[in-house]
């Protein structure tokens, strides 16, 4: 799994590549810690995540549990048909807010 | 299924019977021995493994086996102390030599009656236990379970009852020399008028390092065989509930009978 | 059989199985296909085999001759630390649910977390809690075992299997037992994961119902044989005799010798 970081309009935007699985997720995990920490809103783009199993997914709720509690906005963006079915599955995708690109996430008011 | 051309012979079939309780003791033997092996290699090479032994296990083993058995031990010791003593002072007062009575009951209780007494009651406690909840592990499909999950049940289960016992044996052991001794104590200075500082001196005099290390050492295998046949019992198990209370008193009959054995080839081993 | 090139590799391949208890042969010559995606419920009478098939599937039990191959791997050479890694790959739901006791059911799902990965321990529960979610069990992370009703054990034993998300899942007779309405319940969630993680499933059943729901295809097995392999449909339209039989529920009766039925009740 790869990621990048970039600043834009404010946003603080998480890009992560590759497979999310249980040997990469614990870095994924302390990626979205990390930018909640640094307290802007923040918007984890999927649009490159080839396989997403149920830890990143996990990381996924408790960054976005601690971005609530802080009050930061927290998105993810370009979720492919795969991960959305794991997301579906446990009736996430009712929970997070979901951009299908990053376009309409950066115009979004969260 | 008998047929026609295969009459049922009574003495064929006795033999058969006989055949195949053997070949069932043997394999139960064999069982045990890899059982060992695997236990010892899991202990080294665990971690390399990626299947480390886990410190939590055996601590709540520690506790089921040693620390539970304190009150149970210790009442069993005091007893057999002051029995001895008076058994001892009875049969050397016809010789006039009751004031050697000290000797005699240090010596049986830390050679012989504490490891024998704690080896057959941790049998029945805990050997039984662990015989009853590997059986009924073994037919809840949990130990295939436990295979499946890529979790070796040698390592997971066995090994740390294996090391719990292993200790904690021992340890009681050493618990109930003491214990016994304050029974015998007891009895010989109240009817020998004997004061307590010459008891603990002549105690102390005639005990050797050696007679406590060698009821210690006994009680160590006597641990280590609780472990094993507690388990190649439970493993064995057929039939259901009914099934796993007949391995449960199976188990306490053959730890208690592989204990007396083992103590009787250790002695003539050592002492002869 | 036609390979058509639409069709999905196979991930499970087993070839000519045999296994014999003793004297008795208890597999004979199985010959199966599992494609990636697919439920294939293995269907058959007590006796028939079809417990026996699974363990050999799952690792459990070695065959007399033949092989199984998992994902391409031959199962029968691995040693036991390439299976023990393999495992991880592998979901097995058995029939009573196989939980241990001693621990909640929340721990009981979360130990091959603990077992096999570094985790984080938050990271843990939320993908405990996450599972229970899926199954239905929302809230039952503390509760022991001995608490749960059979078809909440099965349920627990789910999500157990895959918390680590397996590519293959086994399901030893998932509605035994069950009333219809929790029974079919368990067939949606096998469906349900099946759709959403593209796990290929495999299911041992006697329950002609919950295979017609949940089977994309049907191996039927009698005495150790694979009568069929098919879709429900082809299934259903065979002119098997024993086929039939089994399928108008009259599997669970023994054919009768009559001469070994007099010698057994005679005992001569």
């Amino acid at each position: 799994m790869d990621h990048q970081i970039k600043e834009e309009q404010g946003n603080h935007i998480v890009l992560l590549q590759g497979e999310v699985d249980l040997e990469s997720s614990p870095k994924a995990r302390q990626i979205m810690l990390d930018a909640v920490g640094r307290g802007k809103k923040i918007l984890v783009d999927l649009a490159s995540v080839t396989y997403m199993d149920s830890s990143g997914i996990a990381s996924l709720v408790e960054a976005f549990q601690r971005a609530k509690k802080k009050e930061i906005g927290f998105a993810l963006v370009s979720v492919n048909p795969a991960v959305l079915r794991v997301l579906h599955l446990a009736r996430l995708d009712q929970v997070f807010i979901i951009h299908d690109n990053l376009e309409s996430a950066l115009n979004a008011d969260l | 299924m008998p047929t026609s051309d295969n009459p049922p012979n009574l003495i064929l079939q006795k033999i058969e019977a006989l055949g195949r309780g053997t070949t069932r003791w043997v394999e139960g033997l064999g069982f045990g021995v890899t059982l060992l092996y695997e236990a010892v290699f899991w202990v080294v090479m665990g971690r390399r493994q990626k299947q480390p032994i886990r410190a939590v296990p055996i601590f709540s083993q520690m506790m089921e086996i040693g620390i539970e058995a304190i009150p149970i031990i210790s009442i069993l010791s005091l007893t057999i102390g002051m029995m001895l003593a008076i058994q001892g002072i009875d049969a050397l007062e016809d010789f006039g030599a009751e004031h050697q009575v000290t000797i005699g009951v240090a010596l049986s209780i830390t050679r012989e009656f504490a490891p024998l007494i704690t080896g057959i009651l941790v049998a029945g406690r805990s050997g039984s236990a662990l015989a009853a909840r590997l059986g009924t592990m073994t037919i809840n499909n949990e130990v295939d379970a436990l295979r499946v999950m890529g979790i070796n049940p040698i390592r997971f289960l066995v090994v740390p009852n294996l090391i719990a016992m292993v200790i904690m044996v021992p340890a009681l052991t050493l618990w109930s020399d003491l214990v016994g001794l304050f029974g015998a104590g007891l009895y010989i200075i109240s009817d020998l008028g004997m004061t307590t500082g010459v008891y603990i001196n002549q105690t102390t005099q005639y005990l050797d390092a050696n007679d406590v290390l060698h009821g210690l050492g006994k009680s160590v295998a006597f641990g280590a065989l609780i472990t094993l046949v507690g388990v190649v019992n439970g493993s064995a198990v057929t039939g259901g509930a009914e099934g796993v209370g007949r391995v449960t008193t199976q188990s306490v009959v053959h730890s208690i009978l592989a204990i007396i054995l083992a103590d009787l080839i250790i002695v003539f081993l050592l002492t002869r | 059989m036609a390979f058509l090139p639409t069709q999905p590799a196979p991930v499970i391949e087993v070839t000519d199985l045999v296994t014999h208890y003793g004297s008795r042969r208890i597999l004979n010559n199985v010959t199966l296909e599992v494609r990636k995606g697919e439920i294939m419920v293995i269907m058959g009478g007590s006796g028939s085999g079809k417990s026996t098939l699974l363990r050999h599937l799952i690792g459990l039990e070695r065959g007399s001759s033949g092989s199984i191959k998992l994902l391409d791997q031959d199962i029968g050479k691995m040693t036991d630390y390439e299976l023990n890694q393999f495992y991880r790959k592998l979901g097995v739901a058995f029939q009573g649910g196989a939980l241990f006791s001693s621990m909640t059911v929340g721990e009981n799902i979360m130990l091959p977390l603990r077992e096999h990965t570094d985790l984080d321990e938050k990271t843990m529960e939320i993908m405990v809690r996450l599972k229970l979610e899926v199954v239905n069990l929302a809230g039952f992370e503390n509760f022991m075992p001995s608490e749960l009703s059979g078809g909440m054990l099965k349920r627990a034993a789910f999500a157990r299997a895959v918390i680590m998300d397996p590519v293959l899942l086994f399901c030893d007779e998932p509605s035994a037992g069950l009333d219809p309405v929790v029974s079919s319940s368990l067939d949606e969630l096998i469906l349900r994961l099946r759709d959403a993680l593209n796990m290929t499933i495999v299911v041992v059943t006697h329950e002609l119902g919950s295979a017609f729901r949940i089977a994309d295809r049907i191996a039927v097995l009698d005495q150790g044989e694979v009568l069929s392999v098919g879709t429900v449909a082809q299934v259903q339209a065979s002119d098997n005799k024993r086929i039939q039989d089994l399928l108008n529920r009259r599997f669970e009766e023994e054919r009768l010798d009559p001469d070994a039925y007099l010698a057994r009740l005679t005992g001569e």
